[in-house]
């Protein structure tokens, strides 16, 4: 319970903390938070269940408010509060107005989020789904910039519209099983008209949350209006509770309908690899251009989850970390440049690598990193995906190679015209040191699981085996 | 030390040198900088030296497993066998030479650390791509190059006039890297799924000892996606036009990287996967050819250019070209000798232009250069050797490796020979015409430069001297079977001895006869051209011309035969306009309205709801009436 009690505490404290020390608790508060997820992790062998909740008693309509992980849970809690910690150390020399509400939003946040990836029950992870909705919102609407309320109005209705089709999947399932516990759920019978219609709840949830093209619109908008923190928080954590919601709820709740939706979801997966990679192309606000790049290359990893085989799995969050530590690192890059020179746009730039060497360095590293380059994370989790969906279907691949090719184009020239040529102007800060220690902790994780990635595959493989034994017929019993 | 042991070392070294550099480097002396990186390199290149001798049998040196998953397994692996180590060898013993030229040369750059880094970088990524006992080890290397690569064409990213010329060469070789990367990986999934290992080792088993047959399609498959791979890495037809350009790098950065070393990995990867080509008959044709036309129209281009470097860079193209077709006839250790040689005249070379380019102040057009050899001498006479060895002059190493090939083209088919030795005339012409506008003549350049001549220091002809010597007496590596009774054709036995694949090539051998009767054609020919190149330029002195005289032949080889023009128009800027308009279209228009046209949907009914909402209570009494009377007709009418 500690799990979930330290981000709570700590935003109560940041709410009344010195405004000049606030930022410093909240980073504290995440820190704290994350050692807490080590220990859990330290005394915890990948076959097992931990329940962390589970009352004997159970609400009239079914809520048994179980909590509890497995390998997979506890790998997106401990993930959770690294890229936490690591948007409050990166944010910690910013000066924002209402820090104290920022620092707590943020904890809430994170709160939100342990609790989606630890609900054992249906109706629990659709409170903590709609909840983490409520600070992310408030911190793009408090702290973004100037043109941020129809975007986020946007954001708000689009999100809004999802979550309820996913209430609607879960109100559907409730008819058919006593409780909505995880297992009682998994256990549920359903037609495969009722499973097609469950799944394509839940699919409209996750495809917006991704997002998937078409039902991107939003993402572009919201990534370029909200604050650093804000898409930071939505691009390496939000999304990835709709990816994996697809691992844990969507498809093993609904497996008899995995079949007739896959294709079309690798289909969308595919087109907005590629329709994303192609737009990010001639995109001049750098911040738009990263947002696009990120719907080009989460599409890669949906179409690997609708797979549902192993391979594919272990390349999924492999690539659920790497794209949370990249999007962190090129979202800092580019919050880094709009605020030393007031401007998002990439032609008013260039010269940078000269003037601030480290910056440019360290820039330079993250690119290559996003461009999936060998020895990255990045490299093993585009390989495996790009495997499985070659095995799925050769020209599907090729399709989603092109990713290879495209990526490298779009950074390449984003890195290019920022921070190469003639300098445009005279002096730019270089890299603070949290700055530089957030880069730093990014670029290790990235290379250590792209030289040992055996470590994430082992960690959560008996998970997955157990997932995808459910999903192909046989019942699994949480505990 | 086992040899397994010293093969990490080996691998090591590099790696260390460049973390020393990278991280301490700004803060410590040039000379020291340098020394060190210099001095792993030649370390490295003595334990290789130290492994040459030993390798008896394939040897593999296990690190650990990267991905083990239910289908398969990949491995940190290494493995040690005779192609392994020779190409280790080239890459040491040619980088610890550059290594030690780039001490002179890049002594005034304020990035000279950064410099000995990447290079150290760059050996490291290269030997585990030569080195390792798997595909994907090998592609860990090749994208590892090409990130060096691209580091160092870029290296003056920040130039006032150049810099974004220097970084636009540098993006456009990643990304035309990149489209080959992608065939090399499609072709490792083949690979994958269908013998379900990438181990080279456990590859040739299945294929020679259990004589799995694949379907011909698959192996053709294979095949073609590793030549793409290799297209890309070895500047092949269609993805040639970025080696070129990737003269904006330091010179000794084109005589390492793009001529010596990594534009050789892509001859490597068929070399290595020998035993996958040999059944893939198609693959091997398609190979033939796209070298035969990559070294054509090369050549053809360097006629007319007037860029020192540009030159010897689409040599570079051609000379690989050869090797692609030595390759595409079955002839891997042919090719292999060749690489031998042709990185130690070509390194030579660029080394000896590197040293002209420094005399003259940065200089690169050979338009203004001439008469140098009085102020150069050492670096005259050591191009001189260069350019007689890969001319093909008698004796010295080109003339036997490439001799090698056409032989093997005789065989084949005598009108590839014919063709070929078009290309090895070309080679000869722009040369002679290199050297003699170089080094002969009237100085033509500015009293400034002329002032400001001067030989290079020792640590820079040093490296030119020993590079002469080897691109003389190279060809002992490998001598043809007419000029003694035993030992030779030394170097294919080695290679031969205890590579996978190899040893069960057979080699094709002429008599004797015709063997002199192929070399004497060689000869006579290369004499010619340089009686005619020295006829035309020393004694006519006829000059390069200007851009405004060209025309006919000479403009389009001078224009590079529109190839980058072609490829903007046909890929670049089709790309560009569809996302323009994609944006424009589909994600502005199509999407975004209409998203917002369902939402302002819902707020005009909202409006139009509203307005019945008046307040008034007659105005809801009437409505109630209405529908009351309504209600009545409706049922009146029923019943």
């Amino acid at each position: 319970m500690e799990l979930f009690a330290i981000p709570l505490v700590f935003a109560l404290i940041a709410l009344v903390a010195p405004k000049s020390k606030v930022n410093y608790v909240g980073l504290i508060g995440a820190v704290v938070s994350m050692v807490v997820s080590f220990i859990h992790v330290a005394n915890f062998s990948p076959d097992q269940y931990v329940s962390l909740f589970a009352p004997d008693f159970m609400l009239p309509f079914g809520l048994t408010f179980k909590m509890g992980y497995d390998g997979i849970g506890l790998f997106m809690v401990v993930l959770t509060n690294v890229i936490t910690s690591l948007i409050l150390l990166s944010n910690l020399n910013r000066e924002i107005a209402h820090n104290r509400a920022f620092n707590a939003l943020v904890l809430l946040m994170q709160f939100g989020l342990l609790g989606v990836f630890t609900a054992m029950d249906g109706i629990m992870f659709y409170i903590f789904w709609e909840l983490t909705l409520v600070p992310i919102f408030l911190i793009s609407y408090w702290f973004g910039s100037a043109d941020r309320k129809k975007p986020l109005m946007k954001f708000f209705i689009y999100t809004f519209v999802g979550s309820l089709a996913m209430l609607l999947s879960f109100m559907a399932l409730g008819t058919y099983s006593n409780s909505f516990a995880y297992e009682d759920l998994l256990a549920a019978q359903l037609t495969a008209k009722t499973a097609f219609w469950v799944m394509c709840g839940f699919f409209l949830a996750f495809a917006i949350k991704i997002p998937l093209f078409p039902f991107h619109t939003w993402q572009p908008d919201t990534y370029t209006v909200s604050p650093m923190a804000g898409t930071m928080l939505l691009s390496a954590l939000m999304l990835k509770m709709a990816l994996y919601g697809m691992v844990r709820w969507m498809i093993p709740i609904a497996p008899e309908a995995l079949d007739t939706l896959s294709c079309l979801v690798i289909t969308l997966g595919m087109i907005g690899v590629v329709y994303a990679a192609v737009i990010a192309i001639k995109q001049s606000d750098i911040k738009r251009l990263f947002a696009f790049a990120s719907i080009s290359h989460v599409g890669l990893i949906a179409a690997g989850i609708m797979l549902f085989n192993k391979d594919a799995l272990a390349g999924a969050f492999i690539q659920i970390a790497n794209h949370s530590l990249v999007a962190l690192g090129l979202f800092l890059a580019a919050d880094i440049l709009e605020r030393r020179m007031g401007t998002r746009n990439m032609y008013d730039m260039g010269g940078v690598a000269k003037l601030a060497p480290k910056f440019g360095f360290w820039f330079a590293a993250v690119a290559f990193a996003s461009v999936s380059v060998p020895l990255t994370s990045g490299f093993i989790g585009e390989f495996l995906l790009l495997k499985g969906v070659y095995n799925y279907s050769w020209i599907v691949g090729l399709v989603a190679g092109t990713t290879l090719v495209l990526g490298a184009v779009y950074t390449l020239r984003a890195y290019q015209i920022s921070m190469f040529g003639a300098p445009k102007m005279e002096h730019f800060a270089d890299l603070t040191w949290n700055e530089m220690l957030t880069f730093f902790i990014i670029m290790l994780i990235i290379l250590v699981v792209g030289i040992y990635p055996q470590a994430i595959i082992d960690f959560v493989g008996p998970s997955l085996d157990l997932t995808i034994e459910s999903v192909k017929g046989a019942k699994v019993i949480v505990q | 030390m086992g040899a397994d042991k010293i093969l990490l070392t080996i691998l090591a070294l590099p790696l260390i040198g460049a973390l020393i550099n990278g991280t301490l480097g700004k803060r410590m002396p040039k000379a020291i900088v340098g020394a060190i990186a210099t001095g792993v390199m030649f370390t490295a290149f003595a334990l290789a030296l130290t492994l040459f001798g030993s390798v008896h049998k394939q040897q593999l040196v296990h690190l650990f497993s990267m991905i083990s998953l239910d289908g398969f397994q990949l491995n940190a692996r290494l493995q040690l066998d005779s192609l392994s180590i020779w190409m280790t060898l080239i890459v040491t013993g040619v980088g610890s030479l550059i290594h030690l030229f780039s001490m002179g040369y890049m002594s005034h750059d304020k990035g000279y650390y950064k410099f000995f880094t990447y290079l150290n970088l760059f050996i490291f990524a290269m030997l585990i791509l030569v080195l390792g006992s798997n595909y994907f080890m090998l592609f860990f290397g090749w994208e590892g190059v090409g990130i060096c690569s691209y580091l160092l064409i870029g290296f003056h990213y920040s130039d006032a006039q150049k810099g974004i010329a220097n970084s636009v060469a540098a993006r456009k070789a990643f990304i035309m890297n990149r489209i080959g990367d992608l065939g090399l990986l499609i072709g490792l999934f083949l690979i994958l799924s269908q013998f379900g290992t990438l181990e080279y080792s456990e590859l040739a088993d299945k294929l020679l000892i259990d004589k799995i047959e694949p379907t011909t399609w698959m192996m053709f498959g294979i095949t073609v996606c590793l030549f793409i791979g290799a297209t890309g890495k070895s500047a092949q037809i269609p993805l040639f036009t970025w080696l070129p350009d990737a003269m904006a790098g330091p010179t000794p950065v084109s005589a390492l990287i793009h001529a010596a070393t990594m534009v050789t990995a892509g001859i490597f990867l068929v070399v290595r996967s020998n035993f996958l080509f040999e059944l893939a008959p198609t693959t091997q044709d398609i190979m033939l050819y796209v070298g035969l036309a990559t070294s054509l129209v090369a050549a053809f281009i360097a006629l007319r250019q007037n860029d020192i470097k540009k030159v010897l860079a689409y040599s570079t193209v051609s000379q690989l070209g050869l090797l692609f077709v030595a390759l595409g006839m079955g002839a891997y250790t042919a090719a292999m000798f060749h690489v031998t040689t042709h990185a130690f005249f070509k390194a030579l070379l660029f080394l000896g232009s590197g040293s002209v380019i420094h005399a003259m102040s940065d200089e690169q057009d050979i338009r203004v250069m001439g008469g140098l050899k009085k102020y150069i001498p050492i670096t005259h006479i050591t191009f001189l050797i260069g350019t007689l060895a890969i001319a093909g002059f008698p004796l010295l190493s080109g003339f036997y490796s490439k001799d090698e090939i056409l032989a093997h083209a005789v065989m084949h088919n005598p009108m590839i020979y014919g063709i070929l030795m078009i290309s090895v005339a070309m080679t000869a012409i722009y040369m002679f015409r290199l050297y003699f506008l170089v080094f002969h003549g009237n100085f033509r350049g500015t009293s400034e430069q002329q002032h400001h001549l001067h030989e290079s220091p020792l640590n820079m002809t040093l490296p030119l001297m020993i590079l002469a010597v080897l691109s003389v007496f190279g060809g002992i590596l490998n001598l043809p079977g007419v000029v003694m009774k035993s030992g030779t054709h030394w170097m294919s036995h080695y290679l031969e001895h205890n590579t996978r694949g190899l040893e069960l090539i057979e080699t094709h051998h002429l008599s004797s006869s015709q063997s002199m009767m192929l070399m004497g054609a060689a000869v006579v020919m290369t004499l010619v051209i340089l009686f005619v190149s020295f006829v035309v330029y020393i004694k006519n002195a006829r000059l390069a011309k200007s851009d405004e005289e060209l025309k006919g032949w000479e403009l389009a080889s001078n224009k590079k035969l529109y190839f980058d023009e072609l490829y903007n128009f046909l890929f670049v800027k089709p790309l560009e306009w569809i996302s323009v308009k994609m944006h424009a279209f589909i994600e502005v228009i199509a999407l975004n309205k209409s998203v917002y046209g369902f939402a302002g949907l819902i707020g005009k009914t909202g409006d139009i709801v509203r307005k019945w909402q008046t307040g008034v209570v007659s105005n809801y009494l009437f409505w109630m009436v209405l529908g009351v009377i309504s209600l009545v007709v409706y049922y009146l009418i029923k019943f």
